[in-house]
């Protein structure tokens, strides 16, 4: 799938820019503060926010779970967030979708992994909407949840 | 006690290998089309196949189908070395400790990311010795003049190679639909050697996929 900045250079081999695509790309421009600001946020609170939601899973699953089982679900959050980031960045949900989501849901044993997962998630979430701002979780929740959509549904 | 800081300390976590977009690399300036390890890598145009066969045809006849099959048997075993080496150091664990799932959808991610169509395995008689693969868009189904048999001799030779490599078996992928005869999907068959020799004949018979299944399956 092509980003929409992409198209827009597409576009430009062809002819200039129209206004409304030149306004497409202000408007994005516009919103890259914004995005760096949380991509730089969610690198730098990667590994205590991902504790926590280790944390609290581990507590609640006592040993219901294995070890290595609850690790390989940590690592898979560890690259959704990771590719998630980058995709808010690019403003690109195919850069989630295409490069990780795909892979992941055709190696990954979803049935086994489903509780672990939704609790995984659900404390991702709740982490995620502590640290963030409103318009910071715009950005980001909806990539989120297509993880889970696509990992856990 | 999980701690998030160990998981990271390698810092890359991979995921798709054969990812199209990562995988595919280049000095363009140099004319070299490169994949993530700096193999090298050309476009083929469907075109320059099409003439091999042709050639080939023209110049040895009905062993042109031998000719290609050896091909794809060298190129097999050459492709089997890289694509394990890549896997393991890619995963960062050898191959026998590679989960199945991660395994299968390499190779067949490997197969769509280099235009080679796609790649399925069909399970259904895994549990008496033959495991199906069908593949889709076919590079290498291209009828050899006066020859109405199944032709992917390239892709049955890199799948006989291939997986006797893997298993340490001698095995055959015998091919037995074929896109270039109006199938749908080019069918192997996939098993040891001395099981599988039959099929040429039964194919020249005129036997179809199902006949010779069952005739395998039977014998």
């Amino acid at each position: 799938m092509k980003t929409q900045l992409q198209e827009l250079l597409d576009r430009a081999q062809e002819r200039y820019l129209t206004s409304q695509d030149l306004k497409q790309f202000e408007d994005y421009v516009a919103s890259l503060p914004d995005r760096l600001a949380l991509y730089r946020l969610l690198r730098d609170q990667e590994v205590a926010l991902l504790q926590r939601v280790a944390d609290q899973a581990e507590a609640e699953l006592k040993d219901a779970v294995g070890v290595e089982t609850l690790e390989e679900g940590i690592k898979n959050l560890i690259l959704v967030l990771r590719y998630g980031a980058m995709a808010m960045l690019l403003d690109d949900e195919g850069f989630l979708k295409q490069r990780l989501l795909s892979w992941l849901e055709r190696v990954l044993p979803i049935q086994q992994m489903r509780q672990l997962n939704e609790m995984l998630y659900r404390f991702l979430n709740q982490e995620l909407k502590q640290r963030l701002t409103p318009r910071q979780q715009t950005l980001l929740l909806p990539l989120i949840t297509t993880a889970q959509v696509t990992l856990i549904y | 006690m999980i701690s998030v800081a160990d998981l990271l300390r390698e810092t890359r976590l991979p995921a798709n290998y054969f990812d199209y977009a990562s995988y595919l690399r280049g000095d363009l300036d140099l004319g070299l089309l490169e994949n993530r390890r700096g193999d090298r890598l050309i476009a083929i145009p469907q075109t320059l196949v099409t003439a091999l066969y042709k050639g080939l045809g023209q110049e040895t006849g009905q062993a042109a189908r031998l000719v290609l099959m050896n091909c794809g048997i060298w190129w097999g075993k050459n492709f089997y070395t890289r694509f394990t080496e890549s896997l393991e150091e890619y995963y960062g664990i050898p191959l026998a400790e590679m989960s199945m799932a991660t395994f299968t959808e390499c190779l067949k991610e490997c197969w769509t990311t280099h235009g080679w169509g796609a790649l399925e395995f069909d399970p259904e008689y895994q549990s008496r010795g033959l495991l199906l693969i069908r593949t889709k868009n076919s590079p290498y189904g291209i009828q050899i003049q006066g020859d109405r048999r199944p032709s992917c001799f390239l892709e049955a030779g890199i799948l006989t190679s291939f997986f006797s490599r893997l298993s340490g078996q001698d095995l055959l992928a015998a091919q037995t639909t074929c896109e270039s005869l109006g199938d749908p999907q080019n069918t192997f068959i996939l098993g040891l050697v001395k099981r599988l020799e039959i099929c040429e004949a039964l194919l020249a018979e005129g036997l179809g996929h199902d006949a010779i299944i069952q005739r395998l399956l039977n014998d």
